[in-house]
């Protein structure tokens, strides 16, 4: 559950990014965020795991107030949350499994569990056979698959996705949404920024549209 | 347990990592820390030997009350007891003047002719006062020297007492200075250490933000630039060490004789193991001090967007 009450944000202090959001996504849902550039889909995300600071208001994910957790506390609250980004933040000199296996590394899970989370997660978007690949070796749409194993090889609970598909082709695109189409039905909240009008359209989820901070339809 | 070896194993391979991937910057700090220890370790060689010196000197001191010629049998009775009385006094050997100038001649027998035209004896006689082997041994001579001073029958006192307050004085001196530019160099090599962290640090904050956003602790992010800042520290002052004693094998080998001469038979030391030990915790001290100004600056900076 997301629940945001009368966030503002602004950069350097009088650049509007967010102006009084509120929205509440549930439990178990699939929804887009969409707007043109600009608009404060990055924002809205990365104020959902505490990348950013918001300046106002209240958040609240998996029932917790993201805006009074200590700095040194937020691996807490990041670890209930898988990203993915458009550009996919691979690592380029790790491997496809080392970059899926550092999020489990990061949390102190076993070799064993390590191996096999790793290797499943890989098999999820049909990639178990890269796993010795490094990024720069493989095509866009399968980097973006890589990132969606590493967003999900620790199972969280939401998992938030900047314009995953925004450097694909319309076919990768559609198998990307696949893979978070799956993700959802084994429960995982899925918030999905995205500014293809098309794909939203097509999937028929809900959907909230910001325009310059603002919310202009949820 | 198994977690946190596993968790070290990682942390250790990451340094490793770091280390190689900064290769070049690495060697110029590694070398610079090794500098700056040499600079203080030799300085500390010397100032050890100095401080062995004085503990050696100070060991033979002791005291002559010279007496006035006109004294008394029972004053120089009574300032006997006084003398043999004091607790910290060993032995008390009364020199009478004949035995003095004999002593006297026979040691500057090689001016015989200019000693046999004196027809005087000009010394008066002393007691040669023997004080135990204490820590404060010279405070001990120096205290009762004062007390003996005002006593009848007393001309004067010896006891070296003026080179040995100056000797005291430049060792007081040199230790202020020791940790002077001990404590200089261990500041600068913070801020030298600190920039290769920061380096390091710059060269992978991708990954850094990374693991930050998937969950890491910031005790998991810190830990393998800490131990890459105390390696390298360590490696420096390792070095350090193997190059005092380069110079200290080759000056006992060249300048032997001349030291045992100074040292009055004591051979010219190196520092000590507990002294190397801690020349090796402070540059470990310095180098996580060093990465630990960098990478808390590096994550306060992601922490306040």
């Amino acid at each position: 559950m997301i629940q945001l009450y009368n966030v503002f944000k602004t950069y350097g202090g009088n650049i509007p990014a967010l102006v009084d959001v509120s929205l509440v996504i549930r439990e178990g849902a699939f929804v887009f965020v969409t707007g043109p550039s600009g608009a404060g889909k990055t924002t809205l995300l990365k104020i959902l795991f505490r990348w950013e600071n918001f300046d106002s208001g209240q958040v609240l994910v998996n029932g917790m107030n993201i805006g009074k957790i200590k700095e040194r506390n937020l691996y807490l609250l990041r670890r209930t949350i898988g990203v993915v980004f458009q550009d996919y933040k691979l690592l380029p000199h790790r491997t496809v499994f080392e970059n899926i296996a550092l999020v489990q590394q990061v949390v102190g899970a076993s070799y064993r569990a390590l191996k096999a989370r790793t290797w499943e997660a890989l098999k999820s978007v049909g990639l178990s056979h890269k796993k010795d690949a490094y990024p720069l070796q493989l095509s866009g749409g399968e980097q973006q698959r890589v990132a969606i194993a590493r967003a999900l090889v620790n199972s969280p609970k939401i998992l938030l996705a900047d314009e995953p598909t925004g450097n694909l082709d319309p076919e990768i695109a559609h198998d990307i949404v696949k893979l978070f189409e799956r993700a959802n039905e084994q429960g995982m909240t899925v918030v999905f920024a995205t500014h293809n009008h098309e794909l939203i359209r097509k999937t028929n989820y809900p959907y909230i549209a910001l325009n310059r901070g603002n919310i202009v339809r949820a | 347990m198994i977690q946190t070896v596993r968790n070290l194993a990682v942390h250790f391979r990451t340094t490793l990592n770091n280390l190689k991937s900064n290769r070049q910057v690495s060697f110029v700090t590694i070398a610079t820390i090794a500098i700056a220890f040499s600079i203080l370790g030799l300085f500390l060689v010397v100032f050890v030997n100095l401080d062995t010196f004085l503990t050696t000197w100070s060991r033979e001191v002791q005291l002559v009350v010279y007496l006035e010629d006109a004294i008394s049998g029972k004053e120089r009775e009574s300032l006997e007891r006084v003398i043999a009385g004091n607790p910290e006094v060993e032995s008390v050997a009364f020199v009478s003047r004949e035995t003095a100038w004999e002593n006297f001649k026979s040691t500057f027998s090689a001016k015989s002719e200019f000693l046999k035209s004196l027809e005087i004896n000009p010394l008066p006689a002393s007691f040669n006062v023997q004080f135990k082997q204490t820590r404060d041994r010279v405070e001990k001579i120096r205290q009762f020297a004062e007390t003996l001073r005002k006593s009848p029958g007393v001309e004067s006192l010896e006891y070296g007492e003026k080179w040995i307050g100056r000797f005291e004085k430049f060792m007081i001196f040199l230790k202020v200075f020791l940790l002077a530019i001990g404590g200089l160099l261990g500041l600068g090599l913070i801020f030298i250490i600190s920039n290769t962290i920061k380096l390091s640090l710059y060269s992978r904050q991708d990954e850094i933000e990374l693991m930050l956003m998937v969950g890491a602790t910031h005790g998991y992010i810190k830990t393998p630039f800490l131990l890459e800042g105390m390696a390298q520290a360590l490696i420096g002052a390792l070095i350090s060490v193997g190059v005092i004693k380069f110079v200290h094998l080759h000056m006992k080998l060249q300048f032997q004789d001349t030291l045992e001469a100074i040292a009055r038979g004591g051979g010219f030391l190196f520092v000590s193991f507990s002294q190397v030990l801690f020349l090796l915790l402070a540059s470990a001290a310095v180098g996580w001090a060093g990465s630990y100004l960098s990478i808390n600056q590096f994550l306060n900076s992601i922490q306040k967007r």
